[in-house]
């Protein structure tokens, strides 16, 4: 009993959206299963990147110095710190909630707040995409909205740091057994 | 699968190799670490796909352009922003919807705030990002980033 109130604590949000899914499936199950599939494709779609991020959370886990990462990307690190956050966020793909893992990493090696929030900012811009972008808005729209969305990365960060105070940081920074979560 | 799935997933690939070379037991270690960290958050992110599979299901693009309407006026970018920040769709899909509204005379700032709000702000994943970060973060994280998305819709409305 305890051990299936500690799993549901966990993993709470599956009760709702379980409880959803029972709702469609009774008065419309058309919609109900158009919606599964579209879950699964999502998932299906995402699972390499998913699996991409957790051995990349391993080898950052094992190889990369708490140091090293103080340095570039800890609370001294500044305007670079927040730069590279946001040139690493341009890069990353995937889904949002893939990149969390990779960002508690971080956080735990030493990374300021500012850094991990800047990676969030800029994950928005998507390489990918921006072909689509081009042809279907033209050059200039495209260069103001990325510009921006880059840009955000520099406002965002410090302001939300001071938001959350100093004290939020503390939860990565407590010597816990190494990569646990 | 993409050429992005297949490069993150060569690249990741590649670093695990020579991590191997390197260092046979600090690989071990390393693979061990990221299983398990997979394994303790793999049920959520199967909830948060299903929880996005619903939203997609349930939220068509044609309900997004009846409750946008017109996207004139100055109050246009605000719904904007509350639509595209609350939809889970793929980034994928909101172009070719931006691009109707364009051609249905929405205003600049009304789509640039919709395309930005739509990957920027991320409602359907703020389970996930409590779960890791707490509910402060997510939720002031949340917020800016839909004010954002209003204000950088606004200069893009001005610029262009």
């Amino acid at each position: 009993m305890r051990r299936l109130e500690k799993w549901l604590a966990k993993n709470w949000l599956v009760v709702p959206v379980g409880l959803v899914y029972a709702w469609l499936a009774v008065t419309r199950p058309a919609t109900a299963a158009r919606a599964l599939k579209l879950a699964a494709t999502t998932f299906i779609d995402t699972l390499p990147t998913l699996i991409a991020v957790f051995v990349l959370v391993g080898l950052l886990a094992v190889w990369v110095e708490q140091r090293f990462v103080v340095k570039h990307l800890g609370e001294g690190s500044g305007l670079k710190g927040i730069a590279i956050g946001a040139g690493l966020g341009t890069v990353l793909h995937g889904p949002l909630v893939g990149v969390f893992p990779l960002l508690e990493g971080l956080l735990r090696k030493g990374a300021r707040p500012a850094v991990a929030i800047a990676i969030v900012s800029t994950w928005a811009i998507k390489l990918p995409m921006i072909p689509l972008e081009l042809q279907l808005f033209g050059w200039k729209f495209t260069i103001v909205r990325e510009g921006l969305l880059f840009a955000s990365a520099f406002v965002l960060a410090p302001l939300i740091e001071l938001a959350i105070g100093k004290h939020w940081i503390e939860r990565f920074r407590e010597p816990a057994e190494e990569g646990a979560l | 699968m993409t050429v992005t799935d297949s490069a993150i997933l060569g690249v990741a690939g590649a670093l695990l190799v020579v991590s191997g070379f390197l260092n046979r037991q600090k690989t071990v270690k390393a693979v061990k670490i990221g299983r398990k960290q997979f394994g303790n958050t793999l049920v959520f992110f199967v909830a948060i796909f299903a929880a996005i599979g619903l939203l997609e299901a349930l939220v068509t693009p044609a309900q997004i352009q009846a409750v946008l309407g017109s996207g004139r006026g100055i109050f246009a970018p605000l719904v904007a922003a509350l639509i595209g920040g609350l939809a889970a769709g793929p980034p994928a899909a909101v172009y070719p919807l931006g691009k109707y509204l364009l051609a249905q005379h929405a205003s600049t700032a009304a789509v640039g705030t919709l395309l930005i709000a739509w990957v920027a702000v991320g409602t359907i994943s703020l389970p996930a990002e409590v779960r890791f970060f707490g509910a402060r973060f997510a939720f002031t994280r949340w917020g800016a980033t839909l004010v954002l998305s209003i204000v950088a819709g606004i200069v893009m409305g001005w610029l262009l």
